[in-house]
């Protein structure tokens, strides 16, 4: 009986806590309060980089927060204003809820004046409401998938103005660039697709595949996942007369895996990767490959001073670099603006405003980013002017040269 | 859905006879990997009644072994020795550190659990299997590590020895690493088969797998005999690490997950506790993998295999050659 | 030929008593196991065991309520949500999974796909996707009663299989689960069903009869209403004619089949249950996230969720609250957003000298080993500072700064810079020093420890602090083996007696 009693008043508690939650507050979306709750610069601020620390893609989120390192270490050497970076785990493609996670612990660091990330597109996606309610915007090196910052017939979703912005050319550009070659260059006329089930390569994939149909091609189509690294029964299933094969995978270990597998098969197409797989030393398919990549100057002393602290030139996480090159750069336009107090609105408005040269953003090109839609990929928050993907041919001994 | 069905018809078609039989190929050799594993799962089953989660990561660890010893020796493209001692080095390295591992595995995460509920192993081994993966990503980085053994021993970026065909059927050759996989797996059935029933520790480990207390106290040192076993079968695993390395080109953190579930779904079909079970299982997973990814597509293989076995334990819950199982009171 | 009869040996006293055996007890009832443990220990602890069983159970429940009640008060948004909602989300997920695994004895592998069923579902009927919003108060019930429907599918299952057979299938469910929505994703009605990779985004917030709940505060407040609810119903059945049903099921099914209990039907009942719980967990996680991805359902989230139950007991409520708290707090402490790095390493060292004093029984022994430790450490640290390159001595301590304590760490531990290598052979003498510490006992022990306590703190510096994240994962999996092979009861839970 004692215990009857017990649970009732039990739910009696429940039920006045049910109604004291439906009581609180009208249901409305939180003010922007943190947006405009003004910080001081001091001599440090802090910016945070959410990328994927573990997980399926760790290798490639461990090389862009290197590279975001690097960034701090050279900003921090030759400015008076210091940035502090803050990183953020959001396990892409291994577990989307950290992302939210992340989102939100960043969107409550109260001296937090920007984000560098995430890296996933959909990722962006996903984080971008509690961002835009913390009054942050983020910018990402690696997001690339079109319907950020383009609405597109079928995908008519865009992101706010001004809350997203992206270091790297989008799958638009990439994809326009690789079928141009492929159809152009290479005059091929059957070719095959094989994208590794990542968002990021369904996009590319999708997008030249839909690029390739235009010219009157008719591209054969399969998947895979990043954890297979048996490719023997879909080398099989590829037609005999097929003369490339692209392969827009993330993990460019997996992508070489591939080739070799197709060479020791005795087939004699060429394997065409994309940024994803950008790494010499590991991507090479000696002579018949090729790859689509950032044309970065790789005699660039920062370039060569990284290539040899770490393993060899990984360019993935250059766009990275630039993310946070540009984060700082805009924190520092709205300190000065605000006499040594800002706010995260103000840190946001002036991100548009940054232009890097050639040099200082590493890529290959000068970055500023475009305030309306131009041509047919690109819109608010995409990289204007020279932005642009180069394609390399792998040679017979491993090297990259540019040939597009 | 019919469009499926469609495409289907349109591959087998598009495929032919010669694209049957590269399916049929592969998936005997991918098959024969998975037995390798299975081999391991079926007997730590049959001795301890036990699924052992950490076997796809001892898999794992043996081919990371081998890669230490590639690497130890000026990796494939510049080897310092000559090619068979190379193999068999890596061999031996991989197969002495997986059964050590195998060995400790037993010693510390199950035999304090021999009388507890039977969930409590299972759960440790969960733990150790998570242990292990996430201790590989930690110390290799998460990259894909490349054997590079399609150039093993080739002159100038050609094919090594490796590749080279023994025979062809209808145009489509078939390599010395495929035979050698295919004929390691077979003949390590037969050995493990003789093993278990022409010894004299085949015997003990018969009588341990039907009654342990029994066997004990007929004066078989069952704690030695389990932790033979589990030598054995980390040995395997290790070994098929090597061959998956020579064979497939990679390794990474996390390819023990996907083998161990494929090799327990081999073991599981074929009759888990039977020996040629799990190499007839093996084969029939592989060989499913292999046409589904031909004929149906990359991303619907794995459903398929799941759906396989899902299907299989409705209706022959003991695998093709297990036997039933009756419940004394 | 002595006349004298030769005195009995004594024990020898320096030796201390050694460690009962934690774990199943042979051939004692469980009532007596319980008593036995409860008496036997002493001192505070002993106290608070018994002081614990002797409050009443709703009297815990208020208690624990209202001590949540008090969070959203002292913890920002993002804390609230990372330390708040997923704690008592894993709490709900462990009762679920505790109705099917430790009451009703059957393991269940395949749980978290009834989570993302339950997940995808709510996204179906209230996003964009196909144009469908209705409101939580609709569609709630009909995600539970659709993933209800399919834990009684997968029960069918269960009246066929045993054990093993039944976790094999279980976890293969989930398997296809996870190819279904991240790879296969059938396009039905021309949009793709599970949004593939990307996932189904933009989904609906939770909306009660007009009221959103759109702010952390909000979810967080019904979320512990759902607890309690959740919490009180199970702890009902618990005490029902089906709960001892699912006792005796767990115990022995022949005996309990013999005496005309239902098992079928129980099981299936619990499998029902399961996965409604879990159903009703994804569809709120899904309002929560705002969007849903294939990847938030893995065996990693699964493992987790066997962690909570294991580690608070299993077959106990409390346990699992308890379990959901201590997992969930660690995991999110250690994750590298949490930007309190001096705190994290404190902790460790804390941790580790805890353990040493705790288990290494007579105190001279501990601090024979502890002394040895340091000792030792000064000593490998000069002679490769001499020695060798400087490279093997030229790192710092991670985010403990150029300080005092930064310094102090760098001259005792071997932080290296650039010898990757090094961190490999270090991390694998460590996990085989603390193999040999485990295999022998006494002296040796106490031997056996002083380089594997300085061990510890060079991986901790090298490899582990470096890489939270990884590091976190790696102390689950420890934890998981450690927890079965000493106290598999966990914390809460009673220890269960193993029917010979």
């Amino acid at each position: 009986m004692l215990k009857k009693v017990g649970l009732v008043a039990v739910l009696a508690a429940l039920v006045s806590v049910v109604v004291a939650t439906t009581a609180w507050g009208s249901g409305k979306p939180r003010v922007l309060a943190a947006a405009t709750a003004s910080v001081k610069c001091g001599t440090k601020v802090t910016i945070g980089v959410a990328y994927p620390a573990t997980g399926a893609v760790a290798a490639a989120g461990a090389n862009q927060w290197d590279w975001a390192l690097t960034a701090k270490k050279l900003w921090n050497k030759s400015h008076h204003l210091k940035i502090n970076l803050v990183p953020g785990d959001t396990k892409l493609d291994t577990d989307a809820s950290f992302n939210i996670a992340v989102a939100h612990t960043f969107a409550s660091n109260g001296s937090m004046l920007a984000v560098t990330g995430p890296a996933g597109s959909q990722e962006n996606q996903d984080a971008n409401p509690i961002y835009k309610g913390a009054g942050l915007a983020s910018v990402s090196g690696s997001a690339t998938r079109i319907f950020l910052t383009r609405a597109t017939p079928g995908n008519p979703l865009e992101l706010p103005h001004g809350y997203f912005f992206r270091t790297v050319p989008n799958d638009g550009e990439q994809g326009d660039a690789v079928a141009k070659f492929i159809h152009g260059t290479l005059k091929a006329k059957h070719v095959y697709i094989i994208d590794d089930g990542t968002s990021y390569s369904t996009g590319l994939a999708d997008q030249v595949q839909a690029d390739l149909k235009k010219d009157g091609l008719n591209p054969g189509r399969n998947h895979t996942t990043t954890a297979v690294v048996d490719y023997s029964s879909l080398i099989t299933a590829i037609p005999n007369n097929t003369q490339v094969v692209y392969i827009p995978w993330q993990v460019a270990g997996n992508a070489q895996a591939f080739y070799q597998q197709s060479h020791a098969a005795g087939k004699k197409y060429k394997v065409f990767g994309s940024d994803g797989t950008d790494v010499p030393g590991t991507f090479e398919p000696k002579g018949v490959g090729y790859v689509s990549g950032f044309p970065v100057d790789f005699s660039n002393p920062t370039v060569k001073a990284f290539s040899k602290a770490h393993s060899g030139p990984e360019t993935f996480g250059i766009p990275t670099y630039t993310a946070v090159w540009v984060n700082a750069r805009a924190i520092q336009m709205a300190c000065t603006a605000g006499h040594g107090k800002t706010t995260r609105t103000a840190v946001r408005k002036d991100i548009p405003k940054v232009k890097l040269t050639k040099a200082q953003s590493l890529l290959g090109f000068a970055v500023q980013f475009l305030k309306k839609n131009k041509g047919a990929w690109q819109g608010y928050g995409d990289m204007g002017g020279a932005a642009s993907f180069g394609i390399y041919h792998v040679t017979s001994s491993g090297a990259y040269v540019r040939v597009g | 859905m019919h469009f499926l069905v469609f495409n289907v018809i349109d591959n087998i078609r598009s495929l032919g006879w010669s694209g049957a039989f590269q399916l049929l190929r592969n998936g005997v050799v991918l098959g024969s990997l998975y037995a390798l594993i299975a081999l391991g799962y079926t007997l730590v089953y049959g001795i301890l009644k036990l699924l052992n989660f950490a076997q796809g990561d001892v898999f794992m660890v043996g081919a990371f072994l081998g890669y230490g010893v590639l690497t130890a020796f000026g990796g494939a493209l510049n080897p310092e020795i000559g090619l068979v001692p190379l193999i068999l080095l890596m061999f031996a390295a991989a197969m002495v550190g997986s059964g050590v591992l195998g060995v400790s595995i037993e010693r510390f995460a199950y035999r304090p659990l021999r009388n507890a509920p039977r969930i409590a192993p299972l759960i440790s081994a969960l733990g150790v299997a998570f242990f292990l993966e996430n201790s590989a990503q930690l110390l290799t980085g998460g990259y894909v590590y490349s054997y590079d053994a399609l150039e093993l021993g080739g002159k100038n970026g050609n094919l090594g020895p490796l590749e080279s065909p023994v025979f062809s059927v209808a145009g489509n050759p078939v390599t010395v690493v495929q035979v050698f996989v295919v004929a390691t797996a077979v003949g390590l059935m037969v050995g493990l088969m003789l093993l278990v029933s022409r010894t004299r520790f085949g015997k003990a480990m018969r009588a341990t797998a039907f009654d342990r207390e029994a066997a004990s106290m007929m004066g078989i040192d069952t704690d030695r005999v389990i932790s033979y076993t589990f030598f054995i079968a980390s040995m395997l695993a290790g070994a098929a690490g090597v061959m998956f390395g020579l064979y497939i080109g990679t390794t990474f953190f996390f390819m023990g997950f996907l083998a161990g579930l494929k090799a327990f779904t081999a073991a599981v079909v074929g009759g888990i506790g039977s020996i040629p079970g799990a190499v007839l299982g093996g084969l029939l997973v592989g060989i499913c993998e292999s046409f589904a990814i031909g004929y149906v597509g990359g991303q619907w293989s794995d459903i398929v295999v799941f759906g396989i076995l899902i299907l299989f334990m409705f209706v022959r819950p003991t695998g093709l050659l297990g036997s039933r199982a009756i419940q004394k009171v | 030929m002595s006349d004298t009869p030769d005195k009995p040996d004594t024990p020898d006293v320096s030796e201390p008593p050694p460690e009962r055996e934690a774990g199943a007890q042979i051939g004692v009832d469980s009532w007596v196991a319980t008593e036995q443990g409860r008496r036997a220990r002493g001192g505070p602890l002993g106290a608070l065991a018994r002081g614990w069983e002797s409050t009443p159970d709703a009297a815990k429940l208020l208690v624990f309520l209202a001590a949540a009640s008090t969070l959203p008060f002292w913890l920002n948004e993002g804390d609230l949500f990372t330390y708040g909602l997923f704690t008592l989300l894993y709490a709900i997920l462990g009762l679920g999974l505790n109705v099917v695994v430790g009451w009703a004895g059957l393991l269940d592998l395949g749980y978290v796909a009834f989570y993302g069923i339950g997940a995808y579902g709510y996204a179906l009927v209230s996003s964009p996707q196909y144009g469908i919003h209705w409101p939580a108060v609709v569609a709630i019930p009909a995600v539970m009663a659709a993933t209800a429907l399919l834990g009684l599918l997968l029960g069918f299952s269960a009246r066929r299989l045993q054990g093993d057979y039944l976790a094999i299938v279980t976890l293969f469910f989930l398997q296809a689960f996870l190819a279904f929505t991240g790879t296969a994703n059938p396009t039905i009605a021309g949009v793709g069903l599970t949004g593939g990779p990307n996932g189904i985004p933009n989904l609906d917030p939770l909306s009660f009869f007009g009221y959103r709940l759109t702010s952390t505060k909000q979810q967080y407040f019904f979320l512990l209403g759902v607890l309690a609810v959740v919490a009180a119903a199970f702890y009902l059945a618990n005490l029902s004619r089906t709960g001892r049903g699912w006792r005796a099921l767990r115990d022995d099914p022949l005996a309990a089949e013999v005496m005309s209990i239902p098992v079928d039907r129980l099981k299936q009942l619990a499998f029902v249950i399961g996965a409604a719980t879990a159903g009703l967990c994804g569809a709120i996680f899904a309002a929560i996230e705002g969007a849903v991805v294939s990847t938030d359902f893995t065996v990693a989230v699964l493992i987790t969720i066997y962690a909570v139950v294991i580690l608070g007991g299993l077959g106990s409520i409390a346990g699992v609250i308890l379990g959901a708290i201590v997992i969930n707090v660690s995991a999110q402490f250690l994750a590298p957003q949490s930007d309190h790095p001096e705190i994290k390493r404190w902790l460790f060292y804390g941790t580790v000298l805890f353990l040493v004093v705790a288990l290494v029984k007579p105190w001279y022994r501990a601090a024979v080993s502890l002394l040895g430790a340091v000792a030792l450490g000064f000593c490998v640290h000069a002679i490769v500072a001499a020695a060798a390159a400087p490279s093997w001595t030229a790192g710092a301590a991670a985010d403990a700064g150029s300080g005092s304590t930064g310094k102090a760490i760098a001259s005792w531990v071997l932080i290296t810079q650039g010898h990757g290598n090094f961190d490999t052979y270090v991390y694998i003498a460590l996990v085989v020093a603390l193999i040999v510490v485990r295999s022998v006992s006494g002296w040796w022990r106490a031997v056996a420890l002083i380089p594997t306590l300085y061990l510890i703190p060079v991986v901790w510096e090298n490899v582990l602090a470096p890489n939270p994240a990884t590091t976190a994962l790696i102390l689950f999996g420890a934890m998981l083996v450690v927890l079965m092979t000493t106290r598999p009861q966990g914390l809460l839970g009673t220890p269960r007696v193993e029917v010979m």
